[in-house]
């Protein structure tokens, strides 16, 4: 990829971490204080590597002369997946993203990122006073809670709807419970065949 | 005049002691307005490759730094953050209107404790040898007279082990490219320039001087033979501009 298009990309995604954090002084403050630690993340399909530089602003690069104090190497469809958990901490643990260096460093952006609480209102009120951005952020506010509950509902709801109505998935404990059958079921079969082996060893020493 | 006294201004063929006037006069003219023409010209993407360059640089705190031909010190600012106040950054130019420009535009910007200004001549450095840990020249080098000097002036005075990065524009092997930014330079540039700077011929130049400078391996080879190791270049926007580094060995 070109690296003019690579650079255009770095700043635009700079600019635009900085901008959050600085309505997150909490988040900002703990990346300050990763300072001037570098965190690099290598790609493949397609290959690209991001160098991150910590401090106030944090930097994006393309390149980075000397040795990072952690690298993530990994898929993008691992990194993607990564980004849209939402404990990125235990993600990153079971991921299929290898750690390099200091992997202390890699779990604080990790919380960090988990953590980003950006102020909205603050943001808002940037460009419209702090009048106008209460009233905006108390209607997102209420407007956010209510897409909450309704998506809450109706994935309850769509649960009941199968199970009782349509009758095509069993009630949790129906499910539990087979599974544990099921399990009983392996094991037995896995002890009768420990059994029968040990049968045929003793038949063919005795044959001797 | 034997060939050995003449070189390239532009497409005309010159007096080698004629190009520095001549470059100096471009430069003269265009000084003032050159940031909004940088950035008119190039749709703003000359700060993405001034970007990509200070990543190779590798500058630390405390590193000792050259900006030749660094005009309005796009490069000094970002070196003078880099290397703190135990640094030096060194903004050099030969052309005084451009210097004059450069230094009240970083002064405005409150840099200042660890910038010096020197008016200078990229063939002959006011400098001792082993002076500095990077020099680096972005758009400068297909304006001298005699490149192969400039670049034994610019390993003498790197220590040993610094680095010289020159970025420039470059030859595009894209034939797609290549006409479009042909027809870019022959018909946009000179037009821009007559109307932000009433100096078309200047931005005439500009593209002219571009055509005549060495390709991205030609000037490979020119490091190699100013002593440089470890030489390499990386295209960017498809070889229009091109970034090379050297370290000295």
């Amino acid at each position: 990829m070109d690296q003019t298009l690579v650079q255009a990309g770095l700043v635009s995604a700079q600019a635009m971490i900085n901008k959050a954090l600085a309505f997150d002084p909490a988040s900002q403050q703990k990346i300050s204080a990763m300072a001037p630690k570098v965190l690099a993340i290598h790609m493949s399909k397609p290959s690209v590597s991001i160098y991150i530089v910590f401090g106030q602003p944090l930097s994006l690069h393309s390149h980075y002369e000397g040795q990072p104090d952690a690298e993530l190497s990994g898929d993008l469809s691992a990194f993607i997946n990564l980004a849209s958990q939402q404990d990125k901490h235990a993600a990153l643990m079971q991921s299929d993203i290898q750690i390099r260096g200091s992997s202390q460093l890699a779990m604080s952006l990790a919380d960090v990122s988990s953590q980003l609480k950006i102020d909205w209102e603050a943001m808002i009120a940037k460009l419209t006073g702090p009048l106008v951005a209460h009233v905006v952020g108390k209607n997102l506010r209420a407007l956010g809670g209510w897409l909450k509950n309704t998506s809450d509902k109706f994935k309850q709801d769509s649960v009941e709807f199968m199970r009782d109505e349509l009758q095509i998935s069993p009630h949790r404990l129906e499910g539990e419970s087979q599974f544990m059958a099921i399990q009983k079921l392996k094991m037995d079969a896995e002890r009768l065949e420990a059994r029968i082996q040990r049968f045929l060893q003793t038949h063919q020493k005795s044959g001797q | 005049m034997s060939d050995q006294n003449t070189t390239h201004f532009g497409y005309k063929t010159v007096n080698t002691e004629e190009k520095q006037g001549k470059v100096a006069e471009v430069f003269h003219s265009v000084a003032a307005k050159y940031d909004i023409m940088n950035d008119l010209m190039s749709f703003g993407v000359h700060r993405l490759w001034k970007r990509f360059t200070m990543e190779f640089t590798g500058a630390r705190r405390g590193d000792h730094v050259l900006d030749i031909a660094g005009g309005t010190g796009d490069l000094t600012m970002k070196f003078s953050d880099l290397v703190g106040p135990e640094g030096k950054v060194v903004l050099a130019d030969i052309n005084d209107s451009m210097l004059k420009v450069g230094r009240d535009r970083l002064l405005d910007k409150g840099y200042g404790g660890n910038i010096e200004y020197v008016q200078a001549n990229a063939q002959y450095l006011p400098f001792a040898d082993n002076s500095f840990d990077i020099i680096t020249m972005a758009f400068g080098l297909r304006n001298v007279t005699d490149k192969d000097m400039a670049l034994r002036e610019f390993n003498r005075v790197l220590k040993p082990g610094g680095r010289l990065l020159v970025l420039e524009f470059s030859q595009t092997k894209s034939p797609l490219l290549k006409k479009a930014y042909d027809l870019y330079s022959f018909t946009a540039l000179p037009f821009m320039g007559k109307l932000v700077t009433n100096d078309s011929e200047s931005y005439r130049y500009l593209a002219e001087s571009i055509r005549m400078h060495p390709d991205q391996d030609t000037l490979k080879g020119m490091f190699e033979n100013a002593g440089f190791a470890n030489c390499e270049y990386h295209n960017l926007t498809g070889g229009i501009v091109a970034l090379h580094r050297g370290i000295k060995s």
